[in-house]
């Protein structure tokens, strides 16, 4: 019987002018898809791997262990995602770049100064560019398409289901059968889920014929698996929206106050709600410190734990000089003279200040780090403390877990930093096993003194890949296809509930 | 006759449950959406009296107009509010010296908010929510006003009375156009409430007069929405056929085109070589001016580099902090060297060939902007302008002042200051 339903409902949707129209958006808006990612995939693709080379040239240059150590890890480059066009993921706007953090030189005594070795860029946001000057719009990726048109096109399809049905009267004969009520609601939701992804599965296939046409777009298993997962999770929040429907329609006796209020819903839960409740909820949670705020207290760590040492040693030097020469001496010197003066007695560094000297090196790139890392963590827990209350929202949810498993967005970015910083320790523990491994150095890291001097091999050297593996992706989105999953099910329970209680 | 036609529309709209959920909904997203929207601005400002100090404080200590590299800072516009447009995500603030003449490309970061990640999230302005809220209510009063009234028989009926056509469809029209005003007043009039319980945001009668402005063309789109809806249900036999065709026509123009064309039209093409061909011309303004000055410290006695020459100032080296030997010498001695005359003949004409170049440079900066980034901007909005929905999201963004030009304008600005400020 229930297929009968089913069945019957389908036809209905099959002939109708929603089913044209759905159909026609759906396929106009992949097909745009895929012809633009066409357009724009390769020359990212090929932008990352130039870069890529060029940078690993640029690790393997040094063959000195100090030089490694001040060039440092060199340029990482977050790889483009090979399914970028399901997610955008906000990628123009993260950074997909960190390098060094600069460098200075400071000097300890006329002669001699300290140089700085790499450190970890601050990341910055791109905020700001040349091209936001152009008027903002939505990215048209599966994000997009799905988010937007698989909760809208639904509700198109199940406002007049049961309410429609009990104006014209028909509910009451078909439930005058011996059919039961909950038969009936599970054919209508079949009848509807199917009217609605038979044109959207159709629109992902010639999206991926489209895209499959091009050598560029290398799709391995672990992406296929994910598209999968991707049309999975999709076909599920379309479910999720036409029980939303049923139970309006349910609810309701006329079929325009069932649309009117969908349509409310609907703009509050996918309009409104993903954007603004983030921003809302950012309200309340501990402030993180602004970007002057932060820069201040950095600054001020820094003169503490850097200048402030260095200077004490700039005037010992100074108090060292006047004490052997007097200052009428060195007035009546000629120019000349006094430099070559001074120099000389620079230059007569006692050995028991190197130790310092790569302690003070080597903190400076302690204290910038963990500056920068303890500034970003708090940033980015109240963004994922955020993101966590727009989940109210199931547009939302799918969100974050189509960009999750897509490989972009903030996840992403957290992941790439976490890989960022794997990487740098591991060359730096690199570094202080060659160190070790030479007998004849002083085991100073951060000065060229105090430095083993062999050559190092330049294969042997670490190299950055930027990798994100099919768990790591799944990880991060397992707990946003749980909660859609536990939304359908609700959903669907409350039609039921709401549809039992009611009078035809 | 006419007035009865329109007392009955209003009522049969004012008393419907549709109505006052549309109503109840519009408002309770304005207020919190406001409420958003007034958190981030006062967030803004707070990083706008910020820098505002910043400057302040550079000003004071700078000991010679020519090394000052003044910021200048654009404040946020309170009616970003109503249209955050290019306010909040340009640059707001350009370095002004003499020997740099402010274009769009030397403009700074936006003012932020605490947190920049925040940004993820997209903001909504009260214009979106209108322009997505009312446009849907306009379509929904309008797709069953002919179309559900001959299904159902009314229209002949009414059309029996001594009644034409056209003033059936005013009717309409007008009662559907206060049925929409009244949720726009009423939510504006929460959003002026709010504005003025918060503080921080001031309104001046120019400030009202835009929201005037913004009202007006609010109730332009909206009657062209409600029309096109009219004519949809004109047009077609059954209400259920125009409400579909009416919520297609709907998610055409407001959520797919405008994002569709940007997305997947490239309006200009590549621009990269007109900006590599400014950079040359750039760089060989940059070889005359070297040119220029080796032929002036040809004619000179001054040997070494510049800016100090061979010449040693204790209070000079002082400043610049260094601890080098030359400088150590130079903090024990302190020359009245005999080329100081010359130095200072030098830098007063490195300064008029340094200005003379700055204007040269911002010139050529300008055109290549006006080229490329305007136009490709400027090429964007008016494919976008296709949908009605982006003409109103632009139109109210010129009377709020955010939108390209007024950029452009702060840019003109900009550079009347520092005309202002170097001579």
């Amino acid at each position: 019987m229930i297929w009968h339903i089913v069945t019957r409902e389908f036809s209905d949707h099959l002939n109708s002018l929603r089913f044209a129209l759905t159909t026609f958006i759906l396929v106009a808006l992949m097909v745009t898809n895929a012809v633009v990612h066409l357009q724009t995939h390769p020359d990212r693709v090929r932008h990352y791997s130039e870069s890529v080379t060029t940078a690993r040239n640029a690790v393997r240059a040094p063959t000195q262990l100090y030089l490694l150590l001040q060039k440092g890890p060199g340029d990482f480059r977050k790889r483009p995602s090979p399914l970028a066009f399901v997610a955008d993921g906000g990628e123009a706007l993260l950074p997909g770049r960190i390098w060094s953090g600069g460098s200075w030189s400071k000097t300890t005594s006329p002669g001699n100064s300290l140089k700085s070795v790499w450190w970890m860029g601050y990341p910055h946001l791109n905020l700001g560019a040349m091209s936001s000057l152009r008027p903002t719009a939505t990215k048209i990726d599966w994000v997009f398409i799905i988010t937007y048109l698989l909760s809208f096109l639904p509700l198109m399809f199940t406002f007049d289901a049961l309410s429609g049905e009990r104006e014209q009267g028909t509910l009451r004969l078909c439930l005058a059968n011996p059919i039961s009520r909950h038969a009936l609601l599970l054919g209508k939701f079949i009848g509807a889920l199917f009217a609605v992804l038979m044109p959207f599965y159709f629109a992902v296939l010639l999206n991926l014929a489209i895209l499959s046409t091009d050598t560029w777009i290398q799709l391995d298993t672990a992406a296929w698996s994910r598209l999968g997962l991707i049309v999975l999770i999709a076909s599920c929040y379309a479910g999720i929206f036409i029980a939303v429907g049923l139970i309006v329609s349910a609810a309701t006796r006329e079929s325009r106050l069932t649309l009117i209020l969908l349509l409310l819903i609907w703009v509050t839960i996918v309009v409104f709600m993903p954007s603004t409740l983030g921003t809302l909820a950012a309200k309340w949670m501990s402030p993180v410190q602004t970007q002057h705020q932060f820069n201040k207290a950095k600054k001020a760590a820094l003169a503490q734990a850097i200048d402030e040492p260095i200077k004490q040693m700039q005037e010992q030097f100074e108090k060292q000089l006047l004490s052997r020469y007097s200052l009428g001496a060195l007035l009546k010197m000629p120019r000349a003279e006094a430099q070559a003066m001074v120099e000389a007695e620079s230059a007569k560094v006692d050995d028991a200040d190197l130790p310092m000297l790569a302690a003070l090196v080597m903190k400076d790139v302690e204290v910038r780090e963990r500056f920068n890392r303890e500034h970003l963590a708090a940033q980015s827990a109240q963004v994922l403390q955020a993101r966590a209350i727009t989940r109210f929202s199931p547009a939302a949810t799918v969100q974050y877990a189509l960009e999750s498993l897509a490989g972009t967005g903030f996840n992403r970015h957290l992941h790439f930093l976490d890989s960022v910083r794997l990487h740098i320790r591991q060359f730096r523990e690199f570094i202080a096993e060659r160190e070790r491994a030479d007998a004849t150095s002083l085991h100073l890291i951060g000065i060229p003194q105090g430095m083993s001097e062999k050559p190092v091999p330049p294969q042997a050297i670490p190299i950055f890949e930027d990798t994100l593996t099919f768990r790591d992706t799944l990880n991060t989105a397992m707990g946003d296809i749980l909660l859609l999953v536990l939304l359908l099910g609700g959903f669907l329970l409350g039609a039921f509930l709401v549809f039992v209680r009611s009078e035809v | 006759m006419l007035r009865t036609l329109i007392r009955q529309e209003l009522l049969v709209h004012l008393m419907s449950a549709r109505f006052f959920a549309a109503v109840v909904i519009t408002v309770l997203l304005v207020v919190a959406n406001t409420f958003v929207l007034l958190g981030a601005y006062e967030e803004r400002l707070a990083n706008y009296s910020q820098r505002e100090a910043v400057i302040r404080e550079k000003i004071a200590d700078a000991p010679t107009y020519s090394v000052l590299r003044l910021a200048v800072a654009r404040p946020p516009n309170p009616l970003s509010l109503f249209s955050a447009g290019l306010d909040t995500r340009f640059g707001s603030s350009v370095d002004i010296s003499h020997t740099q003449v402010p274009s769009l490309l030397s403009v700074g970061a936006p003012l932020s908010s605490k947190n920049p990640y925040l940004n993820l999230f997209s903001h909504i302005d009260l214009v979106f929510l209108f322009q997505v809220v009312l446009s849907l209510l306009a379509l929904l009063f309008a797709y069953d006003a002919i179309a559900g009234d001959s299904e159902a028989g009314t229209l002949r009926l009414v059309l029996s009375h001594s009644v034409g056509r056209g003033a059936v469809l005013f009717a309409k029209y007008l009662a559907a156009m206060v049925c929409l005003l009244l949720p726009l007043l009423m939510s504006l009039l929460l959003v002026l409430i709010q504005c003025t319980l918060s503080r921080s945001l001031q309104l001046g009668p120019a400030e009202f007069l835009r929201i005037g402005g913004i009202v007006v063309t609010t109730v332009v789109y909206l009657s062209g929405f409600y029309l096109i809806g009219l004519l949809i249900s004109t047009m077609t036999r059954r209400a259920a056929t125009s409400l579909i065709l009416c919520m297609f026509v709907w998610v055409v123009l407001v959520l797919v085109y405008p994002n569709w064309s940007r997305f997947a039209i490239k309006p200009i093409g590549d621009t990269s070589a007109r900006r590599t061909s400014t950079y040359q011309q750039i760089d060989q303004m940059r070889e005359e001016e070297e040119r220029e000055e080796r032929r002036f410290l040809a004619n000179s006695p001054l040997t070494g580099k510049p800016p100090w020459f061979n010449i040693d100032f204790s209070e000079s080296w002082r400043r610049s902090g260094g601890h080098g030997a030359d400088q150590l010498i130079g903090k024990l001695r302190n020359t009245a060297d005999p080329l100081v005359p010359h130095l200072q003949q030098y830098h007063a004409f490195m300064s008029q060939v340094q200005t003379r170049l700055a204007e040269k440079e911002g010139l050529a900066k300008q055109q290549m902007v006006a080229e490329t980034y305007l136009r490709r901007a400027r090429w964007d909005e008016r494919l976008m302008k296709l949908s009605p929905a982006s003409l109103y999201t632009f139109a109210t963004a010129a009377w709020a002042g955010t939108d390209v030009d007024g950029i452009v304008d702060y840019l003109r600005a900009t550079r009347r200051y520092r005309r202002a400020f170097i001579t």
